[in-house]
């Protein structure tokens, strides 16, 4: 499904962000992505998604070279995403329907099956009953939902989420997280960069460590959280691999 | 794209409008100015052209005959006449007519002495030409003509005649090429500030998926909205303005009245013209402008 090979990203001003760094993620994994600030986490994400091009290397995102794709095809590899981000992104003029309906018309969806996906996608993230609010009328964890439900609605085959809980209190990033673990059991690959080890440490799953521009771990933490038991709470969830997770 | 998307993206652009009414209204309140302005040159430099044009026609020059020439040569002079190529029209006036012309200020008695022999006139032409600034050379190739006494000689007033009509064309056509030029620049920054204020807007389109035409067709089409509306209401304006400003010239200057044009005449040119200037400046300016923020990528597009 993502396939790197020696990838390496040197910025015009001479940054070297990413050295030679390869790494396979297959259809379903649940990944995390750590590390320090400017360690190279954004940069990894920007080149799957193709917003910066690799310096060297080889990429392969859903089948598709990013070293050789045109132009013009890249709005087509993107629409096989789904992408979260920590200041949400939602446009103020538009109501929650409409914010979430943008993704599908941006790809001419025919609005009949537009109005079929909100409503079943705003369902999923437990925003339905506010439709007709704006962005500032709802709560940052209500936002990111929003954000989220944008980000399923074209049903991806990867969901990308750039810290998604960075703007939001521990509670509704727990609840956030929730869904995104639920929307992985549903045969969706999901990458989470992030910096809040707690929340890897609960949820677990394969942690992928970028620091200086290059991979220091990649490990895979099991813990006992079941992501069908919504009730779950931050504090009733235990780790499997805390030594492992205190490494990260 | 598809077919659905066509319709919705009209829609969005109309939308968009209102959406953004503030930057809407002060783009319109610029491209309307500047296109009152611009049009209001325009139409001051074709309504002169026309004025000097036909000052112009009506400086006829009369070609006098030698007395001596029979009427019926005299008709044949006119066809020679008549064969030079910068002449429009000619017109014979017999020696009888020009005697008739004279009756008022001569008085009967005098007048009728003069008929038959006495009339010291000659036959003569009322020649029309159609370029003035060729007046010296037409005027010496009618000379050439064999039977010709003399030519009335209004060189003066020709000359002064076509430099005023080419100093109004050439300063005109600047004026007119300068304030297009300072409208384009206005409107383009009025664009691009709008853009910026949308260009959230832009990252996240592209971040979903759309594509360049996708985010760009609804900023056209409401650029070119914009420039509709400003076109419809400046040419409102003008026209509005149009009779009450020619009338108030037409009474400082008796001529303008008949030599300028008529508001039947230029409704709809004017109208056609700035409504095609508005949409124009609005296509150009947007296609410019957003093509800035298509060529950028994510966070580089809110300045991240």
């Amino acid at each position: 499904m993502i396939h790197l090979e020696n990838v390496s990203k040197v910025y015009p001003n001479g940054t070297e962000a990413l050295k030679n760094i390869s790494l396979d993620i297959k259809q379903g994994e649940f990944v995390f992505i750590v590390g320090p600030s400017g360690a190279g986490k954004s940069t990894f994400l920007k080149l799957l998604i193709r917003e910066e091009k690799a310096t060297f290397g080889k990429i392969i995102v859903n089948g598709r070279d990013l070293m050789k794709i045109r132009k013009r095809k890249i709005p087509y590899l993107r629409r096989t995403m789904g992408i979260v981000f920590q200041d949400f992104r939602l446009i103020d003029k538009m109501n929650i329907y409409d914010n979430v309906a943008f993704a599908m018309r941006a790809i001419g969806t025919p609005e009949k099956a537009v109005k079929k996906r909100v409503k079943y996608v705003l369902k999923l993230v437990g925003l339905n009953g506010t439709e007709k609010r704006r962005p500032n009328e709802i709560s940052g964890g209500e936002q990111q939902r929003v954000s989220l439900a944008r980000a399923l609605v074209n049903n991806p085959e990867i969901l990308i989420a750039d810290e998604p809980t960075g703007n939001i209190d521990p509670e509704r990033s727990f609840e956030i997280m929730k869904m995104l673990v639920e929307i992985n059991k549903r045969g969706t690959t999901v990458i989470i960069v992030t910096h809040e080890h707690d929340l890897v440490k609960k949820f677990g799953g394969r942690i992928i460590r970028i620091a200086d521009g290059e991979i220091t771990h990649d490990e895979f933490i099991h813990t006992k959280y079941q992501p069908d038991k919504l009730s779950d709470s931050p504090e009733n969830t235990e780790t499997d691999n805390s030594e492992e997770a205190e490494n990260i | 794209m598809k077919l659905s998307s066509i319709g919705y993206l009209f829609k969005e652009g109309f939308k968009n409008i209102w959406n953004n009414r503030m930057m809407s209204l002060a783009s319109v309140v610029v491209l309307v100015s500047c296109l009152i302005i611009t049009g209001a040159a325009a139409l001051i430099s074709v309504n002169m052209s026309t004025l000097i044009s036909k000052v112009g026609d009506d400086n006829q020059i009369t070609v006098f005959l030698e007395k001596e020439l029979s009427d019926l040569d005299s008709v044949r002079l006119g066809s020679e006449i008549g064969k030079i190529k910068n002449v429009e029209s000619y017109r014979f006036n017999s020696r009888s007519d020009v005697l008739k012309e004279y009756r008022k200020s001569l008085g009967d008695d005098i007048y009728e002495s003069m008929q038959g022999d006495g009339n010291p006139f000659g036959n003569e032409y009322k020649v029309r030409l159609k370029d003035l600034s060729k007046y010296n050379d037409t005027v010496t190739q009618i000379q050439k003509i064999e039977g010709i006494e003399k030519v009335s000689d209004r060189s003066d007033v020709a000359g002064k005649l076509t430099k005023l009509n080419y100093f109004v064309t050439i300063v005109g056509s600047w004026v007119v090429l300068i304030l297009a030029v300072v409208t384009l620049f206005i409107i383009s920054n009025t664009i691009k500030m709008t853009m910026y204020s949308r260009r959230f807007e832009i990252s996240i389109m592209k971040s979903v998926g759309a594509t360049n035409s996708f985010v760009r067709i609804p900023f056209i089409i409401e650029a070119m909205i914009i420039g509709l509306l400003s076109g419809l209401l400046a040419s409102a304006a003008l026209l509005g303005m149009y009779n009450p400003v020619r009338n108030a010239a037409s009474g400082i200057i008796g001529m303008i009245a008949d030599s300028t044009l008529t508001f039947d005449q230029i409704w709809l040119p004017a109208l056609t013209v700035m409504s095609v200037i508005g949409i124009m400046i609005g296509l150009i300016g947007s296609i410019i402008s957003i093509s800035r923020y298509l060529n950028k990528e994510g966070g580089s597009i809110i300045g991240k």
